[in-house]
């Protein structure tokens, strides 16, 4: 088998459109996925069955089926009714699918605060509201932070499943490519840069984040 | 000050509290002593209503207080400071955002009355040089000490000490106490359980003897100690000093 490292640099700029598209599914499917994710871990933790009980199930829906399934769901499944366009099915999809992941990161950092800093709170008269958001979120937050990193860039790698439901983001960019020069290697290769790019960035990113909130503080 | 009647407590099927009457007046100085698991931690938190309770009253101030009503029970707390054996310091905080967090977010001081008031305090308590550190970076007993800082920085009428100085090394317990000590001494309203008996007997007015969620006797720290009268009593004061 040959390998043409040449066609490497050739064929990088067709993959830009490709990873704009990715970094796009991925973003909008995070932020998505933040505002679900805390949304239901609040649910989750209430002690009210009408939220708790639509979280629990959600939660349990969602981490037992895999995210090509609910893609497909979305837009193939649901689009007599819907009628979705591919790039909104993606991003919805992809929430869904890391809203349930990250509502149980928050909810573990949250219950991992101990008991103690609530009553402490309380003590001094804070509402519940209060020291939720005064005393545990902050904490919660720091906590999160490690786990969210990870969850971001399995995000990150899951948006290549969107390719299932023809978005040209880069797996499908490199396969179609690929199926038309038949540089199958050197377009796969040009994607997988283009990942380890991007998950360098988050890890870093992730890293620095941490740094600062480790002086900024203890634990 | 604190008026307790027929408080009845359970966990579950565990009867932990089981008739508690209690009485705090001002400037009163009350120590409960009593065996692990008697139910002195559960009284105390009942008192401020941290812990539910199925039976009995709790009178604040001259107010009963409703357990069903949040607004009332919070406002409860901005008068009753709670110090915690293990101190429950917030992390994120350094140690005169601590101090001042419940006077700017409760009773909605303004940041430089709540600084003021906050330094005064930590200097009451001897850490006027730790304002700006992090609770991680203090050894126990200073922790401890910023915490009853931060109960003092809302200037409480009452003070609840739950064991404040069973979780400290010993060489820092007496820094703890003399802490207390001063607060009683200018009049302070203090609840304290503690296992220190020289503190009981220095600083209480009235000590209170508990066992099996009940009070067994109660009287000055003479009486107690020197001459205790019910059986139960005598027998825990002879394992404990
Ligand atoms: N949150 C809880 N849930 C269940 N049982 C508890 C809880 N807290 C305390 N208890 C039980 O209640 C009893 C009294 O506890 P506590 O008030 O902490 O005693 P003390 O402070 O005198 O050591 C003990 O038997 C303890 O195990
Ligand atoms: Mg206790």
């Amino acid at each position: 088998m040959d390998y043409n490292v040449s066609v490497l640099i050739e064929y990088f700029p067709y993959f830009i459109p490709a990873a704009w598209k990715t970094i796009e599914v991925t973003a909008l499917g995070i932020l998505l996925g933040m505002v679900l994710g805390l949304l239901t871990a609040f649910s989750r933790l209430s002690k009210n069955p009408l939220f708790n009980v639509p979280a629990r199930l959600y939660i349990f829906m969602i981490r037992g089926t895999p995210l090509l399934l609910q893609l497909l769901f979305l837009y193939f499944g649901l689009r007599s009714i819907l009628n979705l366009e591919a790039i909104t099915s993606a991003v919805i999809a992809l929430g869904i699918h890391n809203g349930a992941y990250i509502a149980e990161i928050f909810r573990g950092a949250i219950q991992s605060i101990a008991v103690g800093q609530m009553e402490a709170a309380r003590s001094l008269g804070m509402t519940y509201r209060k020291a939720m958001i005064r005393i545990i979120l902050p904490q919660a937050f720091k906590r999160a932070i490690p786990p969210l990193g990870n969850q971001f860039i399995i995000a990150l790698k899951d948006s290549s499943l969107a390719s299932a439901i023809t978005i040209k983001e880069l797996l499908l960019k490199a396969q179609q490519l690929a199926s038309s020069n038949y540089y199958m290697m050197e377009m796969l290769t040009i994607a997988a840069i283009f990942y380890l790019f991007y998950t360098s960035i988050f890890t870093w990113l992730f890293h620095k984040i941490e740094e600062k909130l480790a002086v900024s503080g203890s634990r | 000050m604190i008026k307790v009647r027929e408080l009845e407590k359970w966990f579950g099927k565990l009867h932990v509290l089981k008739g508690i009457d209690l009485d705090v007046n001002p400037s009163e100085v009350v120590v409960i002593i009593g065996a692990s698991g008697s139910g002195k931690s559960t009284l105390l938190r009942c008192i401020n209503f941290l812990e539910k309770f199925k039976k009995g009253t709790v009178e604040i101030d001259g107010k009963v207080i409703d357990k069903n009503n949040e607004k009332m029970k919070n406002e409860m707390r901005t008068h009753v400071g709670m110090v915690f054996q293990h101190f429950n310091l917030f992390p994120h905080m350094t140690v005169l955002q601590n101090v001042i967090e419940g006077p700017t977010q409760v009773k909605k001081i303004s940041k430089a009355k709540a600084v003021e008031i906050g330094k005064y305090y930590l200097e009451k308590v001897g850490l006027s040089d730790k304002e700006a550190a992090y609770p991680s970076m203090l050894s126990g007993g200073q922790k401890q000490r910023v915490a009853i800082a931060r109960a003092l920085g809302m200037e409480p009428s009452v003070m609840l000490f739950d064991e404040p100085t069973s979780a400290l090394d010993p060489e820092l317990v007496g820094e703890v106490l003399s802490v207390m000590k001063d607060l009683a001494g200018e009049g302070m309203t203090m609840v304290v359980v503690t296992h220190e008996m020289g503190f009981a007997r220095e600083v209480a007015d009235r000590v209170i003897y508990m066992d099996d969620g009940l009070i067994v006797e109660e009287g000055t720290p003479e009486e107690i100690f020197n001459n205790p009268k019910v059986e139960r009593t005598q027998e825990f004061l002879s394992q404990i000093l």
